[in-house]
């Protein structure tokens, strides 16, 4: 009789969750090694225009092969009426220009140089074969990616990638 | 009032509530891929020599202007959808043709497809011929040391060694490839939006890989999309897919020539 009272005493065992960190942790490194970030917050607004068929570019970003661009009307909208078109550039690491500079494609050159600069050392494409990657706006007058263009084929950066969102069904 | 206990919660299975969470929003998010079309900006020459003679029959002329517009080949389009329709057509209408019936229709002005592209062929010896002859050229350049023929050459060559290497890969006695000069022309305005702009890409993007999708079913029973997509993930090529993208798109090349607005 005792014997059975005395283990009807206690409660439910608590749960072994000394594994849980195992899980926790093996989620964590599943999203490390998966995730790309993004180099920067552009202060552009971008909606990129729809499109199908268009190339993944994540192999390019594993190896650094490729410089991300951006193109729209600025956030702060007070400043569009300095730009050309109401659109401005935004590249990353590189002071923004200033209103009395207003749009220009002029800088668009030496920020590809100093990027082509910091690559890991493990890259060794030359510049020709760098990827430029334009994300430009819906909106955006084609004529101001023809002034990119122009400024990178100064500077022999001869491949460029028009950004899309893909919707082609996978 | 006897002082009670309060009874625990029991926290056990707070774990599997989290694990629950965590795994619907795995399932449900799609991680955002930046996708693209790669394109090439022609290289910069210091005196421009004065463009070839180009036929219209190897013009596929996309216009679009301020107002959104659009043009193909003269013909106002409503929908920018049927684009790539028209790219499959300027690409296959005389693709299948025999090299006699190609001889008998280019001079012949009612045949329906005089406005298109003809395709010529060419066997392994007909590259090699081309090989040796622009091999000479490109040593009389060096010998004369002019440096537009020597960087002129050098790119022929390069094109007949891809083409030899794909007639190697596709198997076959001849080559079947289109006009050297077929392409397709985007000419837009200054106010075109780029949302037309990047719409034509995709149409055009869509044409070609169903192209190569179809060479590719046909030659190597597989498809073009399905390779590139290997070799992303492959760099060593275990496959040897990277012989097989480089003919295919040989057949089908990308020739995009995008006018600067003025």
């Amino acid at each position: 009789m005792s014997k059975f009272r005395k283990e009807n005493k206690k409660g439910a065992p608590g749960v072994n969750t000394s594994s849980l960190p195992d899980i926790v942790f093996m989620l964590l490194f599943f999203f490390m090694v998966a995730t790309t970030t993004k180099e920067s917050d552009p202060t552009v607004e971008v909606k990129r225009p729809e499109g199908v068929s268009a190339t993944d570019l994540t192999p390019y970003k594993q190896r650094s092969e490729i410089d991300f661009l951006y193109i729209g009307q600025p956030r702060n909208k007070a400043r569009a009426a300095d730009f050309k078109l109401g659109h401005a550039l935004f590249l990353d690491n590189v002071a923004q220009p200033q209103p009395g500079e207003l749009y220009s494609t002029n800088s668009i050159a030496q920020w590809k140089l100093d990027k082509m600069n910091q690559k890991p050392s493990n890259m060794n494409e030359p510049i020709s074969n760098v990827i430029t990657c334009i994300k430009a706006d819906q909106g955006v007058p084609t004529i101001l990616i023809f002034d990119i263009r122009e400024a990178l084929q100064n500077i022999n950066a001869l491949k460029i990638a028009y950004a899309v969102e893909d919707k082609s069904a996978i | 009032m006897a002082k009670r206990d309060i009874p625990e919660i029991n926290a056990g299975s707070m774990a599997d509530i989290a694990f629950l969470l965590l795994i619907f929003f795995l399932v449900t998010t799609t991680m955002e891929k930046d996708t693209a079309y790669i394109r090439y900006i022609p290289q910069k020459l210091e005196d421009v020599p004065p463009p070839p003679e180009i036929e219209n029959r190897n013009i596929f002329e996309i216009k679009a202007n301020s107002a959104n517009q659009l043009m193909i080949r003269g013909e106002i389009i409503e929908n920018p959808d049927d684009i790539s329709e028209r790219v499959l057509e300027f690409y296959r209408m005389n693709e299948k043709l025999t090299a006699s019936q190609t001889q008998a229709y280019i001079q012949n002005s009612s045949y329906k497809g005089i406005d298109f592209p003809f395709y010529s062929r060419v066997t392994m010896q007909g590259i090699d011929d081309e090989i040796n002859r622009n091999t000479d050229e490109l040593e009389r350049a060096e010998a004369d040391d002019d440096e537009n023929l020597i960087t002129f050459y050098t790119k022929v060559l390069k094109d007949w060694d891809k083409k030899k290497a794909a007639l190697k890969t596709l198997g076959g006695r001849e080559l079947v490839e289109i006009h050297p000069q077929a392409h397709v022309r985007i000419v837009v305005q200054q106010q075109t939006e780029y949302k037309l702009f990047a719409k034509i890409h995709s149409e055009i993007q869509e044409a070609l890989i169903e192209l190569r999708d179809e060479a590719a079913q046909e030659y190597f029973d597989d498809t073009y999309s399905k390779m590139t997509k290997r070799l992303d993930q492959d760099k060593d090529d275990k496959k040897g897919d990277r012989k097989k993208v480089a003919a295919l798109e040989v057949l089908f090349p990308e020739r995009i020539i995008e006018v600067k607005p003025n």
